[in-house]
């Protein structure tokens, strides 16, 4: 046991003071933090002035509703939309056309919008302009045109509406979730937050198990390992090297949860002493999840990193590591190609199988208590089915490794593998 | 005689599939001496020295190490300096003497301290707390040396210990050797440098195709071939040699020749034809075979 320890430290000690790890662990919840802000900006990005439009109205009286309704201001207090030309109910449309195009195109306009003429009937309006992925733009639009026509539509039904906004706006439904032990809200957080874990336990299944395939690769190719098999069994010293890494990755979780808090709470702090109308998106996080989390890595982590290991025991150099690890990084691939499935309908019974599949259930299970918790039972089916699946798997890349560290040259073929499972 | 030797295999077999690596090895090693371990490439040394560290585990046969059983324990009793070196590239000197150290049992206190003093004598302070990466060969080599002798073992096994090595390094490691051998620490050499087994060896046991071709004392084995070599150091032309009954086979080394003789043959008549033939000797010595023809000798008649 000393010696398992001894082995663990240094795995432990010589990776926590790589700058490889300081850099993962200032990287990843940046790059995931920045994702989300880079959708936000692009998402909300303001022109700087305002945008000069023109309107053609084949439906007659429309114009001037949608006109009304393009509310919307800059920061400078200027307006968004500044309407320079409304026609009519043209004689020819196509050559009205025309001329707008030319006029986008030369700059003389930003863009221009085309009514139909049974707009009333649901036909839809037209907006051609040189940024379609200005998103706040078009959903400022979209929602003038559409309040013009439902104005236009009450009106004919003899109701005289001034602000159509007020009166078509509906009320949200609140989801509430019933458990056995109470009732909960679920709320839009839970899918970030759902993803968010999913994402995470991707990520670092990935990077741990290729660190861990990594070690051992060292070891054989500096030759050191004879060194270490003439002190430590083989089975202690992959242990002992499994152990050691997941230390660090819980080093990494550690870190980034304090963080992770402290930013959150001095977020809030600021937003509340600055704007106190803001409304700070909440983080859905309860501290079951957080425990989960771990205990979900763990176990993902020790049957992928075992048979990482397995793999860098195999081969010999770098190509052959990157041939030979493609299969299994495949499977930790899949189970994020499958997050749709289960945040469409965590509970449906697809979801169900698939997060008691061993090798998918880590990251899919974790996916469907951050949504949903589902019933005790399936989380600890799903437990028990990867450790087994974990015992049996150690054991043969046990055997791989004890052989296959201290083989060198070409890479074995399946039938060597089969070879060195029978090796006593 | 179980509690003098330092290690005994008895019929100990390692086959791969079809190949046998090691075959009815029998084998002992006296406690205190240096043991030569000797072959041709592929004869099965490394095999051997491994399932002596238990690395790999016989087919059959027993090993007993100090009188014991292998067990987990018996590991940490011998030192070990593999033919394939190689130590953590990017750990400090000193942090991987410790934690090798520290695998074998030794406090990692102790270790610390006995490290400073190795380091002091293979002349590697001022790279203690250097990467090994930084090292020169000859240096890693040194640290490498020091890996397998640092936890004070009874049983010492050293794969090629002077390659890589200058004069003056290997020099040092002789002495250290020599002086760990006068306290009693038993020393397995496996090397292909005859003379540095015929410098530092007790016993010899040289193994061809994963079995024992000759053992024994060395001295005993040398002496057993009888003075059958004449040693010459001459200036001049050297066809005086060239007698095929006299002379089995000659080997030369530029100014000087190791000719074997034929049984029976007279040495005098060597030194007669040469003195005849104008060519001026100015070293004549009848001498027991080196151990170098004994070796070729034994691996050719297995190859035979």
């Amino acid at each position: 046991m000393r010696k398992i320890w001894l082995i663990v430290k240094r795995e432990y000690l010589t990776r926590v003071r790589t700058k490889a790890f300081v850099w993962g662990t200032i990287a990843v919840p940046l790059f995931t933090v920045g994702i989300f802000v880079f959708q936000i900006i692009v998402a909300s990005k303001q022109p700087d002035h305002s945008l000069k439009i023109a309107i053609l109205d084949n439906s007659g009286g429309l114009s001037t509703l949608i006109s009304g309704g393009l509310t919307e201001k800059l920061k400078n207090g200027q307006p968004v939309f500044r309407v320079v030309e409304t026609i009519e109910r043209p004689a020819s449309e196509e050559s009205v056309r025309r001329d707008l195009l030319a006029e986008v195109r030369q700059h003389q306009l930003d863009a221009f919008l085309v009514v139909p003429q049974d707009a009333a009937a649901g036909t839809p309006a037209e907006f051609h302009t040189r940024n379609p992925g200005e998103l706040m733009l078009t959903r400022s639009m979209n929602r003038a045109v559409s309040d013009a026509v439902v104005a236009q539509r009450l009106e004919s039904r003899g109701v005289a509406v001034a602000d159509v906004t007020s009166v078509v706006k509906g009320v949200d439904l609140k989801l509430i979730k019933i458990t056995r032990w109470g009732e909960s809200v679920v709320e839009e957080q839970m899918f970030i937050t759902a993803i968010i874990s999913g994402m995470l336990l991707y990520v670092t299944l990935i990077i741990y198990g290729v660190a861990t395939m990594r070690s051992v690769m060292e070891e054989k190719t500096t030759r050191i390992i004879e060194m270490l098999v003439a002190s430590v069994r083989p089975f202690y010293l992959l242990s002992g090297k499994i152990l050691g890494v997941a230390g660090v990755a819980l080093t990494q979780y550690l870190i980034w949860t304090v963080a992770g808090a402290l930013v959150a709470g001095y977020g809030a702090t600021m937003a509340a002493a600055f704007r106190p109308d803001t409304r700070m998106p909440k983080i859905h996080l309860p501290a079951s999840l957080l425990v989960y989390l771990v205990v979900f890595f763990l176990a993902g982590y020790v049957l992928y990193a075992s048979l990482y290991a397995a793999v860098g025991a195999m081969v010999s150099t770098d190509q052959e590591a990157q041939q030979m690890q493609t299969p299994l990084t495949m499977i930790i691939v899949l189970s994020f190609l499958l997050f749709n499935v289960i945040l469409q309908d965590p509970n449906s019974r697809l979801s169900t199988i698939l997060s008691l599949i061993p090798f998918l259930s880590p990251i899919l299970m974790i996916l469907r208590i951050a949504m949903q918790t589902p019933p005790f039972w399936q989380i600890a089916l799903s437990l028990a089915l990867s450790l087994l699946t974990t015992i049996g798997v150690v054991y043969f890349s046990a055997r791989i490794y004890r052989v296959g560290v201290l083989m060198y040259g070409k890479r074995p073929s399946l039938l060597e593998l089969v070879r060195w499972l029978r090796y006593t | 005689m179980e509690t003098t030797d330092a290690v005994i295999l008895e019929g100990v077999t390692k086959r791969y599939d079809s190949l046998t690596a090691v075959g009815d090895l029998n084998l002992r090693i006296g406690r205190g001496a240096v043991f030569g371990l000797l072959g041709p490439n592929g004869a099965g040394k490394t095999t051997t020295l491994r399932m002596i560290m238990r690395i790999l585990i016989p087919d059959e046969g027993s090993i007993r190490v100090l009188g014991r059983p292998l067990d987990d324990n018996t590991q940490d009793l011998i030192g070990y300096l593999p033919e394939e070196r190689g130590l953590y590239p990017r750990m400090k000197v000193r942090q991987v003497l410790v934690f090798l150290a520290a695998l074998k049992g030794l406090s990692e206190d102790e270790a610390g301290r006995r490290v400073g003093e190795w380091l002091e004598r293979l002349e590697l302070k001022e790279w203690a707390d250097k990467k090994i990466i930084d090292l020169s060969k000859g240096m890693q080599q040194k640290a490498q040396f020091i890996a397998a002798a640092l936890h004070r073992p009874p049983l010492l096994i050293l794969d090629e210990p002077f390659s890589g090595l200058d004069p003056v390094n290997a020099v040092t490691i002789k002495d250290i050797m020599l002086e760990l051998r006068n306290q009693g620490t038993t020393i397995i050499l496996s090397t292909h440098r005859m003379e540095q087994v015929e410098m530092m060896c007790d016993s010899i046991c040289l193994i061809n195709k994963g079995h024992n071709v000759l053992s024994g004392d060395l001295r005993a084995i040398k002496k057993s071939y009888g003075k059958n070599t004449v040693r010459i150091e001459y200036t001049g032309d050297g066809h005086f040699l060239d007698q095929p009954a006299l002379v089995e086979h000659v080997n030369r080394f530029g100014a000087v020749v190791e000719a074997k003789l034929k049984p029976g043959a007279d040495p005098q008549e060597i030194l007669k034809a040469a003195v005849l033939n104008g060519t001026r000797i100015s070293h004549f010595e009848l001498m027991e075979p080196p151990l170098n023809d004994i070796f070729i000798e034994k691996v050719s008649e297995g190859h035979a």
